[in-house]
């Protein structure tokens, strides 16, 4: 199976402090891996670092055989990435955003249709700020997916979509990495993880403390939830006692 | 090509929303051709000439929206994507930052435009004002007035750290060229002094040329030095906001 990402030795510090440390990751091409960790692992560090919009201190970086760095424009003609933080113009409608993120693509998919299948089909006339939490949050998957990429990076998907929302977007994804869409995910629900997720890498302090599978996960943790498993792993556990 | 098109359209849609430019490049522009149409009406610019002060004057209007546009809209437009984070959005696509300023640079000649043909309109309908020189030496002096201002902004635009200082240097340059350049305040009233202390300013050099070729006046030997020192402040601009743009 092929690599879509792979990441060796990846460091980067802010001042004296490491927030990512000696990182490896490899991500096979159509399927879905998920990097977990508490706020501040250094989760969105290193997507940014990863896509090329942070330079890591030491380490390499390739996505589906580029180096973000050097080869930004033909990368991104197939990688599709939602950020954590979603930043739109202020006065932006819901079909302007659409259109105006379509065009910078050489094979756009049919946003309009993509907007239906989300559920956000009749907002195409709303200001981005008028919508609620979960419809900005749909929109902005829809977003990454408007390339028709490859690879897509969400950060945070399914943050501030309600349960039913979250299950819609979850088959969303299912269907699409069955048409062969590699997805690199970060997520803070562990229902989620276990129902996408191929792989995970979970993060503490910048420094991966488990790669694998999640049934790894449960089995090296000697937990049957996976939820425990994560928190053994991340740590967190003890914290919050 | 036709992502530029589509940007261009959008980008422009969202500044006609916004409402500043309208104000400050079209109908600011408007303002003053009225005010002084209403003092000065057909009288000469001075005793014995054989035109009229608001033909003087014309070239000095268009810069009006000029400046609004180079240093006002566009440094302003372009630090604040990036401090909105919406430059970041932009940098995981293919689009280039080249791309990207040159439809917000398109944005603001198109006001300019408007704004022209606009004064010149109504100048000519209720004032009758007339152009005496040639029309494509005027338009070859306005286009480089035009494109030195944007230049200068885009540069604030694209090394600024944040919409502050962006905000800053942009009253720094504006407010000063708007009233001293000629623009505002006629050139000729200026102790000496002062002619030679504002002759830096590009806008400066491009009210001069404007103006005689507007009035169709012998250009003097000198028009050379003004069209040297615009192109070039013109291509450092241009080169720096591209080499040194920030995403972030």
């Amino acid at each position: 199976m092929q690599e879509a990402i792979k990441v060796e030795h990846l460091s980067k510090s802010y001042g004296n402090l490491r927030v990512i440390d000696n990182l490896n990751l490899s991500v096979k091409s159509g399927t879905v891996y998920g990097l977990l960790g508490a706020n501040g692992a250094g989760k969105s560090t290193t997507i940014e670092c990863v896509l090329g919009i942070k330079k890591a201190d030491i380490g390499t970086v390739s996505i589906l055989e580029h180096d973000p760095q050097k080869d930004r424009t033909h990368l991104f003609q197939k990688v599709g990435v939602q950020f954590q933080e979603s930043s739109y113009q202020a006065e932006i409608k819901v079909g302007e955003l659409c259109e105006e993120t379509a065009c910078l693509y050489k094979n756009p998919t049919d946003w309009q249709k993509l907007c239906r299948e989300f559920g956000i089909g009749d907002k195409l006339k709303s200001e981005v700020k008028n919508l609620s939490g979960g419809q900005r949050q749909k929109l902005f998957i829809v977003l990454a997916l408007i390339p028709n990429p490859e690879l897509v990076f969400l950060d945070e998907l399914t943050t501030g979509l309600d349960t039913k929302a979250r299950r819609e977007v979850w088959k969303m994804l299912s269907k699409l990495k069955d048409e062969g869409l590699t997805i690199f995910l970060t997520s803070h629900f562990m229902d989620e993880v276990e129902v996408l997720c191929d792989e995970i890498c979970i993060l503490k302090k910048g420094k991966a403390v488990f790669y694998g599978t999640v049934d790894q996960a449960k089995e090296q943790s000697g937990c049957t939830n996976f939820e425990e498993a994560y928190l053994y792993f991340s740590g967190e556990e003890a914290e919050a006692e | 090509m036709n992502s530029f098109k589509t940007l261009l359209k959008n980008e422009l849609k969202l500044n006609f929303r916004n409402m500043n430019m309208v104000i400050f490049a079209i109908i600011i522009p408007v303002i003053v051709l009225i005010v002084l149409g209403f003092i000065y009406g057909s009288k000469p610019a001075a005793e014995g000439m054989e035109y009229t002060f608001l033909e003087q004057s014309f070239g000095a209007l268009c810069t009006i929206s000029i400046c609004a546009g180079g240093l006002m809209g566009l440094p302003l437009v372009v630090s604040e994507y990036r401090e909105q984070k919406i430059l970041k959005r932009f940098r995981a696509t293919p689009v280039s930052p080249t791309k990207l300023l040159a439809v917000e640079f398109t944005i603001y000649v198109l006001y300019s435009i408007a704004s022209m043909l606009i004064l010149f309109l109504a100048a000519v309908a209720f004032w009758k004002v007339r152009l005496y020189g040639n029309l494509l030496a005027f338009f070859g002096s306005w286009f480089l007035t035009l494109i030195s201002t944007l230049s200068i902004g885009m540069m604030v635009g694209g090394i600024a750290k944040n919409t502050k200082t962006a905000s800053m240097i942009a009253c720094i340059l504006y407010f000063p060229m708007l009233i001293f350049s000629g623009a505002t305040l006629p050139f000729e009233v200026m102790p000496g002094i002062m002619q030679k202390i504002v002759s830096v300013f590009p806008l400066t050099q491009g009210i001069q040329l404007m103006k005689a070729t507007f009035l169709g006046l012998s250009v003097s030997s000198e028009v050379v030095t003004p069209i040297l020192i615009i192109c070039v402040i013109t291509i450092l601009c241009f080169g720096i906001s591209i080499r040194y743009f920030k995403w972030e």
